[in-house]
């Protein structure tokens, strides 16, 4: 096993190299330059001449590839030219950020969807399952960024001109003034802030993953293990969680090495509505901007995250599926 | 998403500073909708809601508009201020002298850095030159401080400055505030972009820098050191600017009371906002101006006759009132603009199809085939208007203008591009037409850069519509030089009028800047200075400190 990932992470090394490789000339292939900014009709083509000399951006692209290429190799991403710091601390910041977004709404969407989907395969054609599946396919069809409007009106804007009890804060991470607080209330004001961004994140990928948990849940519960588990006495519960939803897990787990990557880098509408400072807007906003560095390091980072992915949805078939695990 | 927010990029990256006078509605804040309030009193926090986050808090290497505003109301003590009615008044100088060759400043005693240091002359002269640096490749150094040569220390608390040459509006190219020579003298001149100092400036103003996390939030608190003779502390302890990017967000926090101010409304929500008796809407006019560029260089718009022709074939008055400016927005002729003190004041060209058909047929276009498009020679009057697919704005009117063309015979295919495939298609003027926007960074009216014989052929300037009219430039010499206000505005009209005639643009509106203040902070006042010019005054309630 231990061989098995090492293999793969080596296999990973010229994969991550070639696709940076890609990214920089395109990016800087790409019309315009981070000078663009100073649009200002006073500023001479001689003044934007020097600022692109300062940024080296005046050499050829080769030797620019070359340069970026050593620096990035040393493990050092340089300067943001868009936020004018070091890039080593923008990253982590930006990471932490989506990741806390990112890790709560993943709870979201596999806890909900997962149990959603499984009370709908034991109650098949049920009302609950009825109204569950025209719900399910209601939050999945409803555009992201509509969804997180809606919630931010009820809960932030209208909660709290009707007077309700819980008013959500509707943008950014923490309440003005908090930072002053214990580490207890820090916690339930970031807590929170992340109801409403989490739950636009997560609901429409977690009704999406219920399709697939009833789908994969019904087809082990008619096979012949599942009654031979009844037939022996065990309880319902445990031949639902342990014999069947062990067995339907395969599919979901493709969907947690794909949403992974998804989930870092594509909550952009989200991180805008709600004015969380994550990955997504960075990685926009630096395309926007043509901040080359900041628009590696981040490409970078997101072409980990998929080969991890996928290397993780790889490593969890073979701890749920002994057969997997014997080749 | 709304319109006016796709422009992040760009528009959070326009280099300007507010200007100008006039416009902008009543006084007082809040205190119109919380009804009476009292004495003002110290202490409290004011949130403040801006659309993106902010560049460098440094005066020389900034170019965005807020965080300008900042540098120079709240974090530092520039040389000048100005009043409602834009005449300049004394700040950190507390006067001067003024002559066509030089002006000499006089620093008020007892101004000092955030870290103690007192601020000298020294500093000023040294600010000054660090923008002049070739190296530094400064906004300020390269397009505000053309026409001053040198500076000069008299003494520590005594400043001269030497012009190139005699210019009207001089005291304007003093609006920027002096940089701390101590700690940024061993910041090499090109370093300066990147130094740390911009993000933890050390400045000089009435407000200090508490805390900045990107992308989130940044906290000024109150300087109790800040000198009486400049307004003394400021009454408000905190003010806590949000980054909040989208404006539905930024709204709904408004309207909840979490936040106090909102920098950038639009024109539909100010709309709405105005019904709302405890938010006070204000709005001004700006200097930015939306326009249809004709690009010169091409046959098909060499013809002044045909551009005026198509201006006044479009209804400029529809597209400022609603579905898109909702009449946020201001009528002009000129791109001088309206608020300034030499705007000509003249009436823009009136909207008349008839009048365009006549100058058109004048100019040779005529529908010889009926096929309801004019032709000349066998060509169809027929070109691509392109505009930025990020600015739903644009593309909304650059529909309405294809739709009024189309009803005097001219075909406008109109082309959508990203933002800075637009910006190198306009630089390099490869297009026919172009919707797009400029914001005068300048308190100095000086429309050379973009109208100039001079610029009109020089690759990448800003002259992009490769307009060129001997005349234009000896009038836009004339009244640079001219050091008489009334002799300076006297030749602007006839350069406004000269214009009105050549039509290089066709301006479409002045947008108007937006402001939403809630019930919580009183006497906020926003005008065409900045949405911050009397921040040291914004108060808030002992009962309302606590939220």
């Amino acid at each position: 096993m231990i061989g098995y990932l090492l293999r793969r992470m080596l296999g990973a090394i010229p994969l991550l190299l070639g696709i940076l490789t890609i990214i920089f000339f395109i990016i800087h292939l790409a019309p315009g330059d981070p000078t663009a900014r100073f649009f200002s009709p006073q500023v001479s083509p001689e003044v934007i001449e020097q600022m692109r000399h300062n940024l080296g951006l005046d050499q050829p692209l080769h030797i620019q590839y070359l340069k970026w290429m050593k620096s990035f190799l040393t493990g050092d991403f340089g300067y943001s030219l868009g936020q004018g710091r070091p890039i080593s601390e923008i990253m982590p910041e930006v990471l932490w950020n989506t990741l806390q977004l990112t890790l709560v709404s993943l709870v979201i969407i596999f806890v909900v969807g997962m149990l959603i989907g499984i009370v709908q395969a034991v109650r098949q054609y049920s009302v609950a399952d009825n109204v569950l599946t025209v719900l399910a396919l209601f939050f999945y069809s409803m555009p992201t960024f509509w969804f997180a409007l809606m919630l931010s009106l009820i809960f932030a804007l209208k909660a709290s001109q009707w007077g309700w009890p819980v008013v959500l804060p509707s943008s950014g991470m923490a309440t003005v003034g908090t930072e002053w607080l214990g580490r207890g209330a820090i916690l339930r004001d970031r807590l929170l802030h992340l109801i409403l961004p989490a739950t636009a994140l997560g609901i429409g990928t977690a009704a999406g993953v219920a399709r697939y948990m009833r789908g994969a849940m019904l087809e082990v519960i008619h096979q012949d293990f599942i009654r031979t588990a009844r037939a022996k006495g065990l309880s319902e519960r445990t031949v639902i969680f342990k014999h069947a939803l062990r067995n339907a897990m395969i599919p979901i787990i493709t969907l947690l090495g794909l949403y992974l990557p998804f989930l870092l880098s594509g909550a952009v509408l989200v991180e805008t509505i709600f004015a969380w400072p994550g990955m997504g807007s960075t990685v926009v906003n630096a395309i926007f901007q043509r901040d080359y560095p900041l628009v590696m390091a981040t490409s970078f980072v997101i072409a980990v995250i998929v080969v991890l992915g996928n290397l993780l949805s790889d490593v969890l078939y073979a701890v749920v599926d002994p057969r997997i695990r014997a080749e | 998403m709304n319109a006016r927010k796709g422009l992040v990029g760009a528009a959070a990256a326009l280099c300007a500073l507010l200007a100008a006078c006039g416009g902008g509605e009543g006084g007082a804040g809040g205190a119109a909708a919380g009804g009476p309030v009292g004495q003002p009193v110290n202490g409290g926090t004011a949130i403040v809601a801006v659309k993106s986050d902010f560049d460098a808090f440094n005066p020389v290497t900034s170019t965005a508009l807020t965080t300008l505003d900042i540098v120079k109301d709240m974090l530092f003590t520039p040389l000048i201020r100005y009043d409602e009615k834009l005449n300049p008044t004394p700040y950190l100088a507390e006067r001067w002298e003024l002559s066509d060759t030089a002006v000499v400043f006089h620093l008020r005693d007892g101004v000092t850095w955030h870290d103690g240091q007192p601020l000298t002359a020294e500093d000023v002269k040294f600010t000054f030159d660090l923008a002049k640096a070739k190296e530094t490749a400064s906004l300020l150094g390269s397009a505000y401080l053309t026409m001053v040569k040198s500076a000069t220390v008299v003494d520590p608390h005594t400043i001269r400055f030497g012009f190139t040459a005699p210019h009207a509006q001089a005291l304007d190219d003093f609006w920027w505030a002096p940089l701390p020579r101590h700690l940024l003298q061993n910041v090499a001149p090109s370093a300066l972009a990147q130094a740390p100092f911009n993000r933890q400036p050390v400045g000089s103003g009435p407000f200090k820098l508490a805390s900045w996390q990107a992308g989130q939030a940044v906290t000024l608190e109150a300087n109790p050191a800040f000198p009486a003779s400049m307004g003394g502390r400021p009454r408000l302890d905190r003010v806590v600017f949000r980054i909040i990017p989208e404006a539905t967000t930024r709204m709904n926090e408004l309207q909840a009371g979490t936040v106090d101010v909102n920098y950038s409304v639009q024109p539909d929500e100010a709309k709405q906002l105005q019904g709302q008796p405890a938010i006070h809407v204000f709005h001004y006019p700006s200097r930015e101006f939306t326009y249809l560029g004709w690009n010169a260089t091409r046959p098909l718009f060499a013809d002044a006759r045909v551009r005026r022709a198509l201006t006044q074939a479009i209804d400029r008055n529809r597209l400022m009132a609603a579905p898109f400016m909702y009449g946020f927005a201001q009528a002009g002729s000129s791109v001088i603009p309206p608020i300034s003190p030499m705007n000509p004041g003249l009436q823009p060209l009136p909207f008349d199809p008839a009048a365009a058909k006549a100058l058109l047929a004048q100019a040779g276009w005529t529908d010889s085939n009926g096929d309801g498009v004019l032709d000349k020679g066998g060509q169809p009057f027929r070109f691509n208007l392109i505009t930025s697919a990020s600015n739903r704005l644009f593309s909304d009117v650059a529909t309405v203008i294809q739709q009024q063309l189309k009803a005097v015979g001219v075909d406008a295919q109109i082309q959508t591009m990203e933002f800075q495939t637009l910006l190198r298609a306009h630089k390099s003027r490869e297009y026919d037409g172009i919707i797009t926007n400029w914001t005068w960074d300048y308190f100095r009216a000086d429309p050379t850069p973009l109208f100039s014989c001079a610029e009109a052929r020089k690759p990448s300037s800003a002259n992009r519509t490769g307009y060129c009219n001997p005349q234009a430039d000896a009038l836009m010499q004339k009244g640079l030089a001219a050091t008489d206000p009334a002799q300076a505005k006297a030749v602007w009209t006839e350069f406004a009028g000269l214009l009105q005639q050549d039509q290089p643009v066709t301006v479409l509106f002045w947008a108007e800047e937006i402001g939403g203040v809630g019930p919580r902070v009183q006497d906020v006042r926003m005008d065409a200075r900045s949405k911050l010019a009397n921040v040291t005054q914004w108060w808030i309630p002992a009962a309302r400190q606590k939220r």
